[in-house]
């Protein structure tokens, strides 16, 4: 039940792009010693998250990154899906794949009701929320 | 955000204990073979689940195993935490050893995520489960 490394330092990432917002762009270097993360392992964490167009990256020697969207526009459960794949607590049944009834009966009593409740909790915080630069009570019934 | 296999195979096998009649004990190949758990697994995973109190062992030849207490008595939650250990979605929340903590800012995310979750699988029973088992018979055969 954990969320991975790849997830975490995502999330990291953006925050840290998120409070030096006032520069232009910032180097992933600076970014991996703030953050005391790898500079290689943030850089294919990078890669995934400007795909996804939550930042983009500037070219060249005094190149870096820059989040792409404003923070209170980026929801964490989003940005975690992209990062993890999903957040489901199992896999989803395959088209054709079977179960038996005791899984049946565990899905939709155990599986189905985690996985609301995660989602629940991760679509309502935003980058902003997180950054307490924004009341997530605040934003929450902005986005509604 | 996965259930390993060792939490899913464990509520499967602890739902098809509790659906034995009162007292009754399975043999893991009676089990293994009305789940589809091999007995090897199922083994390995009573090993936690039997220090847990979660089933209890019947030994010798004709033995088995039998739910540990009421299956009202027990957690979906309590045989997660026996099998995976901690269900903490980040390792940081209980241990309290991360020098950067105080100034964390996602750790209070991962907090509400982790209370969501423990509050979800804490709230269901084992016997809960084997109810709606019992609708879930009636409404296939009402089809």
């Amino acid at each position: 039940m954990k969320i991975s490394t790849r997830g975490r330092y995502g999330i990291r990432l953006m925050i840290d792009l998120a409070e030096h917002s006032s520069e232009p762009h910032v180097a992933l270097a600076n970014i991996a010693e703030r953050q005391n993360i790898s500079a290689r392992y943030l850089e294919q964490v990078a890669v995934i998250l400007r795909r996804a167009g939550y930042i983009r990256s500037v070219k060249g020697a005094s190149g870096g990154y820059s989040l792409s969207r404003e923070p209170r526009e980026i929801v964490i459960g989003d940005a975690l899906r992209v990062l993890e794949g999903d957040l489901l607590v199992v896999d989803e049944l395959r088209p054709g794949e079977t179960e038996n009834r005791i899984q049946r009966c565990i899905r939709q009593m155990v599986y189905n009701r985690l996985n609301k409740r995660i989602a629940a909790v991760v679509d309502r915080i935003t980058l902003a929320s997180m950054l307490g630069t924004v009341d997530s009570d605040e934003s929450y019934i902005y986005f509604i | 955000m996965r259930i390993s296999t060792r939490g899913r195979y464990s509520l499967e096998a602890l739902v098809y204990l509790a659906l034995l009649p009162e007292g009754a004990f399975a043999s893991t190949r009676a089990i293994s073979e009305n789940t589809g758990i091999s007995d090897g697994y199922l083994e390995q995973l009573f090993i936690p689940l039997r220090k847990a109190g979660i089933v209890r062992g019947i030994r010798g030849a004709q033995g088995g195993y039998l739910p540990g207490r009421e299956a009202k008595a027990i957690t979906v939650g309590d045989v997660l935490r026996a099998v995976e250990g901690s269900l903490e979605p980040v390792a940081c929340l209980s241990s309290n050893t991360c020098p950067a903590e105080a100034k964390c800012i996602t750790r209070h995310t991962w907090d509400q995520l982790y209370h969501e979750i423990t509050d979800c699988v804490d709230s269901i029973a084992i016997a809960d489960l084997v109810e709606a088992y019992g609708k879930l018979d009636e409404e296939s055969y009402s089809i």
